[in-house]
Formats: structure tokens, C-alpha cells, sequence
């Protein structure tokens, strides 16, 4: 067998375990699919019902009376704690890649590198745990009754500033995770790829600024956008830190950007206990559903960031 | 040297009569240069004059500092950590590493192509107009466009890409590459061009289009060029710097430095015995 052709299965096995993995969410969750109906994604419901009382029938399948399972919060917190993370995470990771590539010393780069790489290597437990012990106490009783009152004027910023668990908390902690690996992704490009490039600018006269602002960074434009798409899957797939910061909200969404949060991973991690005493099963396959929209969002996400790169990168071949 | 030792591609073939030009007034003058690379001393007591519009060949075996020597010429060297330069260098009589020197203005002066090509990640269009955006030069529209042709004629290249301005650089040949570099450099319109082998990574058809170019850009400008290319010395230069271990050996007419070179490590180096 040729190399190529040994490449090739490999690469098919690694898409197949995707597709497979899909299709039994999907087949797992199917059930649960069609009593949730399209209720699922618009309702703020997670309800086992009455787990002490015998199942009824419903459109032909045994539930518990009660049962109503909606996870528009979940979605909700999922996607807006990600869309402060990253953007957060993107002006913070350019500059400390600025930084690292042009005003830090070559000998001094490494090491200053390995440290920012060192805190993508971090587990994300240990981040949940810092967050639990450190920044929830300073920000729950300092900073946010002190935005609450200072930055009301910002929609969202207002009302109750809450105990330090919840979005803005998710979001912040969410960023540092994934301030890396922006960081070390744009440094090696600004600091290899384009020193060529930083030459030709220096020498037709540019400042450093001018170089750096008119052709390192619009030259790693493309790497930028690929590991942002790969920091945003990372956020929106980070289970335990977010489960122990978020303050696991359950049915509402957020009033606030201080408000309590739970997103999908974490929460499928929070409810399996309890979803496993349902004697019907439809809310284990209620939480598979919740893993089936969880990868949809993921894939969408990915796909539309790529189109974005497809067509910008046409775009700007022919306006350039 | 009795000339019929020299392998034959080496014979001096004189350049067209109309590309000989009087010596004119020096336009470069170095005295006494040292340079350094942090402890590292590469440069030694650098003694050279380049007039107004003559091609200054630098050969000399790999790692004696030529391009460290061209580097200085346009302060490029700047912009490596621990690197300093001691003594003269005057371009057009104003000493370049005196404090205050207008760094930007004498690059803008001081154009430089270098040996692989660089274009940016940008339109041919855009990366002739770079230069005139950074320097505030040709600001309205059809006066870029005006000296975007020009440059692009300038260095050839223009018939090749009048259709697609708008096309990336990239997508161009290794060889269409570089003459852009070159239009990218004439676009400031600058007084002397540095060029550190241009030619090396091209074919001999592309090296041949790049040295007629060489040749044609000598009516407006200045130009001193490494190459590590003796026949290509030969061919395009008025006169040849030889450099050893960081030390300029000689400088003379090229036709007088490769038919009866006065040093004996000249004729060493250019008949190929040297190691
Ligand atoms: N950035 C640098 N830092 C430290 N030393 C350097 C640096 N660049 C060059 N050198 C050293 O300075 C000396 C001269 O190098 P230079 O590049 O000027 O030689 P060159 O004549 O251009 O060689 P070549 O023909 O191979 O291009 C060499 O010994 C080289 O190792
Ligand atoms: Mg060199």
C-alpha cells in the first residue's frame, strides 16, 4: 500500500468517527427528538416531572407527568459566554503576540513563550478551581457592584451584580483559556513567516508601527481567523471550569451580563445523575440531545468561520 | 595574469558602449568602517567609494560580509539586536550614522532588493503603492496609478501584468516576483538601489531579464550589487569590490580587476583556486 493511499484511510477514519458519532446522537436522541419536537430549542424548561408517580403515555411513548424539556437558556449561555471569551481573547492574544514578536528580546521571546504556552497545557479543572477560590470572591464583592454602579450606562451592565458566578465570569476565565493558543499561533507567524516581508517594509522606509500595522498583521489575517475558529470550538465545548464558575442556571436566561449561566457541555455533565433515575430514559436521551445541538453549533460555527475565510480571502484577492 | 588563463566564461566581454559611463562624482564614500554583531567584529576598516551612476560589483567567498556591508549602506543592520557600525559612511556627503539621521529618509533614498524575493501578501498594484502610502507620496489616485505604470515599466514587467494589477503578488513567477520587488523599490524613486543577489534563486533566462535590467537602471541610478556570480560581475559592473574575512581587498575597473587584478588573492579567488 502506498503512503498516499495509508493517508487517505487515515484521514477517512477520522471523518467516519465524526459521522458516526453524530449518527448515534442522532439515533440515540431520536426518541427524545420527537416528543421535545422544535419546543426543545425555544422553551426554558428542563423538567423530569414527577419521578414518584407511574409514566404516562404521550404521542405513544412513556414519559413522567411533568416532563418538559426546552434549552433555550442553555443555548443562551452557551453562545454568549463564548462570544465574550472570544471577544475578549482576540485583542488580548494579538497584542501579547505583538509584544512577544516585536518588543520582546529573542532570548527572552522563548521563555516569555513557553510560559503563555504552559497555560494552554493548564487542565481546565485547575482553571474552574482558580476561578472557584480567586476571581470569584474579587470579582462577585469588588468589581461588579463597582461596574454595576459605575458602567450602568452600557445596556446590560446594570441591576444586580450578583455573587461572582455567571456569564461575565464564564466568559472572562473561558478567555484566558484560550488567549494562548491565539497568542502563540500569530507569534510564530508574525516572527517567521514575515521577516522577509518586515525587511522589504523597513526598507522602503516604514516605521516599525507602519510594518506591523500594514503588513505583518494583515499577512497573518488568515492565521489569525484559523485559531480564533479553533479557540471558539474550544469555548464552546469547556465543561468543568464553566461548571464550577457559571453558577448553573436552570431554566432562565441571563437578565444580565452578571447573571447566572450553565451551557450545554456543563450542564450535560451537572444533569446525567439525576436524568439517569428517570425510569422512561427519555431524559438521558433528552441530555444526548442536548450533545446532538452542542455539535451541530460547533460544526456551524466552524463551517460559516471557514466560508468567511473562503470568501474573504476571494474578496480581498480581487479588491486588493 | 596572462589572460588566456582564465576559464573561458570568464573572458571580459566590455558591456554595450552606451552603458559606459564617465565616473562621475562619489555618491558613497566609506572610510574606516568596522562592524560588529554584538562581540563579533565583521567588518574591518571598510574602505570604498561608489560614484553617481556606475554598477559597484561585490564578490568575495561566502561569509566575508557583504551583505553585512550593503546592510549598512541603507541601516538596515538597525533592526539586529547588539549589532553596531564604526566609522564613515557618507552619502552624498552627509555622515549616515551621525546621531539624528533621518533613518526613514535615507532608506527612502537608499532602495534595496534582496535576495529572495519579498512581495507582500498584497495586489501587484498594492505593493508597488506601498512605498508611496508609507512615505505620503502620490496621493491622488491617477498619480499612483501614473507612477505604479512607471515603476512597473521601469522594471520590465509591466506588459506582463498591465491585465492584472489587481492579482496577487504571489501568484507571479519566482523571476516576476523580483522585477516587482524592484518596481516596489523605484516606486520612492530612490537615488542608489543595494541589491544582495538578486538573481541567485532564478533561472539563467531570469537572471539574464534582471541583469539587462540592472544595466538599464544605471542611466537614472546608482547601484551596488553582491553576487557571488563572476561572470555576472563580468558582465553588468564597471567596477568590482573584492572582499575577504570582512576586509575589501581591492577595488578597481572591473575589465582591469579581472583580466590583471593586482592582489594576488583576487586572482586566486577569480581563477577559482581559492578554497
Ligand atoms: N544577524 C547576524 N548575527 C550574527 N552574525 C551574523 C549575522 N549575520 C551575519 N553574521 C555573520 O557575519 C559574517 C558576515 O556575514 P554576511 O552575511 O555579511 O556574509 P556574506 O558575504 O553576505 O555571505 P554570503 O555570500 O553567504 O551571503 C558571517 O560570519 C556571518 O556568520
Ligand atoms: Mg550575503
Amino acid at each position: 500500500m502506498k503512503f498516499r493511499h495509508l493517508i487517505a484511510v487515515l484521514a477517512s477514519v477520522v471523518a467516519l468517527a465524526l459521522l458516526a458519532i453524530v449518527v448515534f446522537l442522532a439515533v440515540y436522541s431520536w426518541p427524545a427528538i420527537r416528543m421535545n419536537g422544535a419546543g426543545f430549542l425555544r422553551r426554558n424548561t428542563w423538567n423530569l416531572g414527577n419521578l414518584y408517580s407511574d409514566p404516562i403515555l404521550r404521542h405513544g411513548r412513556e414519559v413522567m407527568p411533568g416532563a418538559s424539556y426546552g434549552i433555550l437558556f442553555l443555548i443562551a449561555g452557551t453562545l454568549l459566554s463564548t462570544l465574550i471569551a472570544v471577544i475578549l481573547a482576540i485583542p488580548v492574544g494579538v497584542g501579547a503576540a505583538i509584544f512577544l514578536a516585536e518588543a520582546v528580546p529573542a532570548g527572552m521571546r522563548s521563555w516569555i513563550s513557553f510560559f503563555v504556552e504552559m497555560l494552554a497545557a493548564i487542565p481546565s479543572v485547575v482553571f474552574g478551581l482558580w476561578g472557584y477560590v480567586v476571581v470569584i470572591p474579587f470579582l462577585g464583592h469588588h468589581l461588579y457592584p463597582w461596574m454595576a454602579h459605575h458602567l450602568k450606562f452600557i445596556p446590560f451592565f446594570a441591576g444586580h451584580s450578583g455573587s461572582g458566578y455567571g456569564l461575565l465570569t464564564a466568559g472572562l476565565v473561558l478567555c484566558l483559556m484560550i488567549v494562548p493558543l491565539i497568542t502563540a499561533t500569530l507569534r510564530d507567524a508574525l516572527v517567521t513567516q514575515l521577516a522577509t516581508q518586515r525587511d522589504a517594509s523597513l526598507a522602503l522606509g516604514a516605521s516599525r508601527f507602519e510594518t506591523l500595522w500594514s503588513v505583518l498583521l494583515p499577512g497573518a489575517r488568515r492565521v489569525l481567523i484559523g485559531s480564533s475558529i479553533l479557540a471558539t470550538g474550544r469555548a464552546l465545548g469547556e465543561t468543568m471550569a464553566v461548571l464550577m464558575i457559571s453558577g448553573n442556571a436552570l431554566n432562565y436566561l441571563p437578565r444580565n451580563i452578571y447573571s447566572p449561566i450553565s451551557t450545554m457541555a456543563s450542564f450535560i455533565v451537572s444533569q446525567l445523575d439525576s436524568a439517569l433515575q428517570d425510569p422512561t430514559g427519555i431524559a438521558v436521551r433528552s441530555l444526548a440531545e442536548v450533545a446532538l445541538v452542542l455539535c451541530v453549533i460547533s460544526v456551524v460555527v466552524n463551517g460559516a468561520a471557514r466560508l468567511l475565510i473562503y470568501y474573504h480571502g476571494r474578496w480581498s484577492a480581487r479588491m486588493a | 595574469m596572462n589572460p588566456t588563463s582564465l576559464p573561458p566564461a570568464l573572458h571580459f566581454t566590455p558591456p554595450a558602449a552606451a552603458n559606459r559611463v564617465e565616473p562621475g562624482r562619489p555618491v558613497i564614500g566609506v572610510r574606516g568602517l568596522d562592524f560588529f554583531y554584538g562581540p563579533a567584529q565583521v567588518l574591518f576598516g571598510i574602505e570604498l567609494q561608489v560614484r553617481e551612476r556606475e554598477i559597484l560589483a561585490l564578490i568575495g567567498p561566502s561569509g566575508c560580509g557583504k551583505s553585512t556591508f550593503l546592510r549598512c549602506l541603507n541601516r538596515m543592520n538597525d533592526t539586529i539586536p547588539g549589532a553596531h557600525a564604526r566609522g564613515l559612511v557618507e552619502i552624498d556627503g552627509h555622515n549616515i550614522y551621525a546621531p539624528h539621521t533621518n533613518v526613514i529618509g535615507l532608506r527612502r533614498k537608499v532602495g534595496m532588493i534582496f535576495q529572495r524575493s519579498n512581495p507582500f501578501p498584497f495586489s501587484i498594484a498594492e505593493n508597488v503603492a506601498y512605498g508611496l502610502k508609507i512615505n505620503g507620496l502620490a496621493k491622488n489616485r491617477s498619480e499612483r496609478m501614473a507612477r505604479i505604470e512607471s515603476s512597473l515599466r521601469a522594471a520590465g514587467l509591466w506588459d506582463e501584468v498591465k491585465d492584472r494589477l489587481n492579482k496577487p503578488a504571489l501568484s507571479l513567477s519566482g523571476g516576476q516576483q523580483q522585477r516587482l520587488c524592484i518596481a516596489r523599490a523605484l516606486a520612492i524613486e530612490p537615488e542608489i538601489l543595494l541589491m544582495d543577489e538578486p538573481a541567485s534563486a532564478l533561472d539563467p533566462i531570469t537572471t539574464t531579464r534582471i541583469e539587462e535590467l540592472a544595466l538599464e537602471l544605471k542611466t537614472r541610478y546608482t547601484i551596488v550589487i553582491v553576487t557571488h556570480n563572476l561572470q555576472q560581475a563580468a558582465r553588468i559592473s564597471d567596477r568590482t569590490s573584492f572582499f575577504l574575512m570582512g576586509r575589501v581587498v581591492e577595488t578597481d575597473s572591473t575589465q582591469r580587476m579581472f583580466t590583471n587584478p593586482s592582489r594576488k588573492e583576487t586572482e586566486d579567488y577569480i581563477t577559482g583556486r581559492f578554497g
